[in-house]
């Protein structure tokens, strides 16, 4: 898989390209800061790029910024999204835009094998969200609402389908068997009203709009 | 005329006094806080007309300064009031010879008095002249007496060869212009009457009457010369020595030349009323002026009466009066026209009443005490006298200040009811019934000038304010007039008003004389308004630079600290994956020591959160959803607030996390309820919790610390806390966006 990563502090930027390449991955361009990932990302048209969400110069978030930018002009490179911190607000929208993209927290990183699973996943047009951010969105309600009607079990399940997980995952991450996992999801769709479907990434939006009708999360960008 | 400015000085008891003048036009550079004395030293600002606002200011005055005698250039005029002097000079020195030697004579007292009647109007012509050049009451002014001076001059002249005995070269003719010239005495008072103050007739349909009315003594005085055989009786009675026989024959218009001079007395005494009855403003304080100094003439005639049925015979005082009346009716039409000190007249007419009726008033007293302790203690008693003068000093302030009211109440309602409101007032001040700051509302009621503002000027500051505490800039104030406030020296602050005020400056005065103890205390309650706003502002300030730095760290951390932690794991976990198969035994605590990484990132995730909560960046909600699911007991959430201020987010949100770890840690709550809901443009944040209650905010608390957060942002903060039911945390935050 051809990579560019994009991250301002060196000794990050070079762990990270370190880790991919040890995966076998080929790093096809490093930068510093978003102007230089658009050029590389045009020059390179990579299968994957990794962004840092705040970069050079104002440390904001250029990096959602160019995220989104590669999204519209570059559709056959994915993204995925590092962040120092939870927030709901950049990842839910960029997610909802369509797959091939991912957010996850920085250290996440640690946990190489999960991270790099989440990396092929979304460059094969997935969908990767960070747990702790899924876990805001869907956390014990703060009042009554459908989520109290799910058991805690299938409220993992969610999680896990949120995150952008197949049953297959899901089933592997929580020693469940697939069909046990079929069982929660369609009784989390049901118990939530949403329409039934196999497809992954339909089923991450599915819950994701849900969550968004709940107020959870900032409504999704148009498109 | 642009950038006129008048100067009235206020003398009060107080030893207070204000300043009042028009502004200058917008670009003049004048400054608003100069005393009187220390402008007039200023360097001239310079005026779009290439005179300086200030020579203006300082024209008006005083009078002949050297730039307004550099405009006159020599001419008719000026030539005629050169020799008037001169006339004058040889009419009096020969009048003065004369007197030793004959009785006839007039008295020197008298002579003195003709002197000044003379030339009073002369100099009042010219300085007219020089600052109306335009104005044609100057001209009249100048020439009017020259028929009084050449009668003067015969007359004296015809008198001593009377007397002498053998007569003088000359001696008939001067007797004979003597008798030919009174119609001239006529000429300018009628020219006065018909043409002050603007120099023109009322209006068109004036002009033939008018000019008939001046036209008469003119002509009549030709028609005399030539055609009378003999001079008057008093002065020899000799042939007239220009007589022409082919006179005789215009007798018939000499009679109708006379009737047009007596119709047209009729006619100015009826141009003056008409003029005044529709003048309005400056025109009609000039008439007032002019009506004020003429009235001094049926006084005089009243006097001449009373001293014919007194003394039986009409004393020298009379014409003296008289003449002196005339000298004041010059010099008003000069105040009049040259609009030094126009605005005075109702001031003078007021205290002229007053003080009249004051001393018919003591007088009467007076003689009533002494002629009563005649009767009683018998004629010649001292003791009525001294109880006369002890009863007229001890009554003359309370009966002056009653006559004042009066007067007042008839002839001035204006200054009389705004003094009115100005006492009742400070009274209810006094009695606490109403606030200083209402003294520009009463001051608009008072003076009737509904434009009227009054700007306190701070002590120790040169800023000047409203009583609202808004500040003003006095240059962009537009073109009110301004009246300094000064008491005991110290300016108070200006009153703007409108500049038609200027036109009643004994109303202005007194009712801004009265409101100068009001003013003080609403402008030292502004003080303490403005370094209250300060104290506040700096506070917020405080809270903002604190949160300013809260995000600061918190960015210094994520992006520093725990980015190079995250770097260290990559690195570790490398490391760990590229271990030799026989060294795989590393793996374990490698695993451990990446364990230790990632708890590290996230205790410093959790510190930085609690310094600002990045969740906040998603809003109010988000933020309070987290912070209620990681609290150990129940808390329910409400939040029903849009698009609020970041700053007031902030200050909301740890409101609530402090009222939630107060509830958690002393009140043993077991829920809390929070809600965040914004009405317009306030923000109404409210955390109940079912504790033990009796929460009191103390010096350096928690509660204590939200009260600051909430003060700064403008915000009011309640607490309820009955001892065993439960607490109430109420907050308002103003969040207008």
């Amino acid at each position: 898989m051809r990579i560019v990563i994009a991250e301002d502090m060196v000794l990050l930027r070079e762990g990270l390209a370190g880790l991919l390449e040890d995966a076998g991955h080929q790093v096809v361009a490093r930068v510093g800061d978003a102007e230089m990932l658009l050029v590389a990302v045009a020059e390179h048209e990579p299968e994957l790029a990794i962004v840092d969400v705040r970069m050079p110069p104002s440390f904001e978030d250029e990096g959602m910024v160019a995220a989104a930018s590669i999204r519209a002009h570059h559709p056959d490179t994915a993204v995925l999204v590092l962040s120092q911190h939870i927030e709901t607000r950049h990842a839910v929208q960029l997610v909802s835009g369509g797959g091939g993209f991912g957010y996850l927290l920085k250290d996440r990183v640690l946990d190489v094998d999960d991270f790099l699973d989440a990396a092929t996943r979304v460059a094969g047009g997935g969908t990767a969200l960070d747990p702790a951010v899924v876990a805001t969105l869907i956390a014990p309600p703060v009042a009554r609402d459908p989520l109290d009607e799910l058991t805690p079990r299938e409220r993992e399940v969610l999680g896990l389908m949120a995150e952008g997980r197949t049953n297959a995952g899901i089933a592997q991450r929580l020693w469940l068997t697939e069909k046990t996992v079929e069982t929660h999801v369609r009784a989390i769709l049901r118990k939530l009203g949403l329409p039934t479907t196999t497809e992954d990434h339909r089923r991450v939006l599915a819950v994701l709009a849900f969550l968004h009708v709940q107020g959870l999360v900032p409504p999704a960008p148009q498109g | 005329m642009v950038g006129e400015q008048c100067a009235v000085a206020m003398g009060g008891r107080a030893g207070s006094h204000a300043l009042s003048r028009r502004w200058p036009a917008p670009g003049a550079a004048v400054p608003a806080v100069e005393s009187p004395t220390r402008e007039r030293k200023r360097v001239a600002a310079p005026h779009p007309d290439g005179i300086s606002v200030l020579a203006l200011w300082s024209r008006a005055t005083r009078h002949g300064t050297m730039r307004r005698m550099d405009r006159i250039r020599p001419s008719g005029p000026w030539l005629i009031s050169a020799l008037t002097p001169l006339i004058l000079l040889s009419a009096i020195l020969v009048e003065l010879s004369q007197r030793r030697e004959g009785d006839d004579a007039l008295p020197t007292a008298v002579s003195l008095t003709v002197a000044a009647a003379i030339t009073v109007p002369a100099i009042v012509g010219l300085v007219i002249l020089r600052s109306r050049p335009g104005n044609r009451v100057g001209g009249i002014m100048l020439l009017g007496p020259l028929p009084i001076v050449a009668l003067f001059a015969a007359e004296t002249y015809a008198q001593v060869g009377l007397s002498s005995g053998d007569t003088l070269p000359g001696q008939p003719l001067a007797a004979a212009i003597d008798s030919a010239l009174w119609p001239g005495f006529y000429i300018w008072p009628l020219a006065i009457a018909l043409l002050f103050p603007d120099g023109r007739f009322p209006s068109q349909r004036w002009r033939i009457p008018g000019t008939i009315a001046l036209a008469a003594p003119i002509l009549l005085m030709p028609l005399m010369l030539f055609g009378s055989e003999k001079s008057q009786q008093n002065l020899g009675g000799a042939d007239n020595p220009l007589y022409l026989s082919g006179f005789r024959h215009l007798e018939p218009v000499f009679w109708v030349v006379w009737g047009c001079m007596l119709a047209g007395l009729f006619v100015a005494a009826v141009a003056v009323v008409v003029r005044f009855r529709r003048s309005v403003g400056a025109e009609r304080l000039q008439l007032k002026w002019l009506a004020w100094s003429a009235a001094l003439i049926p006084l005089g005639l009243l006097l001449c009466v009373a001293s014919y049925v007194v003394v039986g015979e009409v004393t020298d005082v009379v014409p003296i009066f008289l003449l002196t009346a005339g000298v004041a009716v010059s010099v008003s039409v000069g105040i009049a026209i040259t609009r030094h000190g126009l605005y005075e007249i109702d001031r003078i007419v007021n205290r002229t009443l007053v003080y009249v009726c004051l001393s018919v008033l003591l007088a009467a007293g007076f003689g009533a005490i002494v002629l009563g302790a005649g009767v009683a203690l018998g004629r010649g008693s001292v003791v009525g006298t001294a109880l006369a003068t002890l009863a007229v000093a001890v009554t003359f302030r309370p009966l002056r200040d009653r006559v004042q009211r009066i007067v007042d109440r008839r002839f001035a309602r204006a200054r009389y009811d705004g003094l009115r409101r100005m006492r009742m007032f400070e009274d209810a001040l006094r009695r606490g019934e109403e606030e200083p700051e209402r003294v520009e509302q009463v001051l608009v009621e008072a003076l009737a000038d509904p434009t009227l503002a009054l700007w306190l000027r701070l002590p120790h500051s040169d800023a000047r304010v409203g009583v609202d505490g808004r500040v003003i800039d006095v240059e962009r104030e537009g073109s009110r007039t301004l009246t300094r406030v000064v008491r005991h020296g110290e300016e108070l602050g200006i009153v703007a008003h409108d500049p038609a005020l200027r036109e009643r400056p004994d109303l202005l005065r007194s009712v801004v004389e009265a409101a100068s103890l009001p003013i003080e205390v609403a402008r030292l309650r502004a003080e303490v308004r403005m370094q209250l706003i300060q104290v506040e502002e700096s506070r917020e300030r405080l809270v903002q630079a604190g949160d300013e730095e809260r995000r600061r760290l918190e960015r210094d951390l994520h992006d520093g600290a725990q980015q190079r932690l995250v770097g260290l794991g990559i690195a570790l976990r490398r490391m760990q994956r590229s271990l030799p198969r026989e060294a795989r035994v590393l793996g374990p605590p490698l695993d451990d020591a990446v364990a230790e990484v990632a708890c590290a990132i996230a205790d410093l995730r959790t510190i930085a959160a609690g310094l600002r909560p990045p969740r906040l960046d998603d809003g109010l909600a988000a933020a309070l959803g987290d912070l209620a699911r990681s609290a150990p007991i129940h808390v329910s959430v409400h939040v029903d607030a849009q698009d609020l201020p970041a700053p007031i987010e902030v200050a909301a949100y740890f409101t609530i996390c402090e009222a939630l770890t107060n509830a958690v840690k002393h009140a043993s709550a077991s829920s809390v309820a929070v809600a965040a809901v914004r009405r317009d443009d306030l923000l109404l944040v409210s955390v109940r919790d079912d504790g033990v209650g009796g929460a009191v905010p103390r010096r350096g608390s928690g509660l204590s610390g939200i009260a600051d957060r909430i003060g700064a942002h403008g915000g009011q903060l309640r607490i309820e806390s009955p001892a065993g039911a439960g607490t109430l945390l109420e907050a308002d935050l103003p969040c207008a966006s």
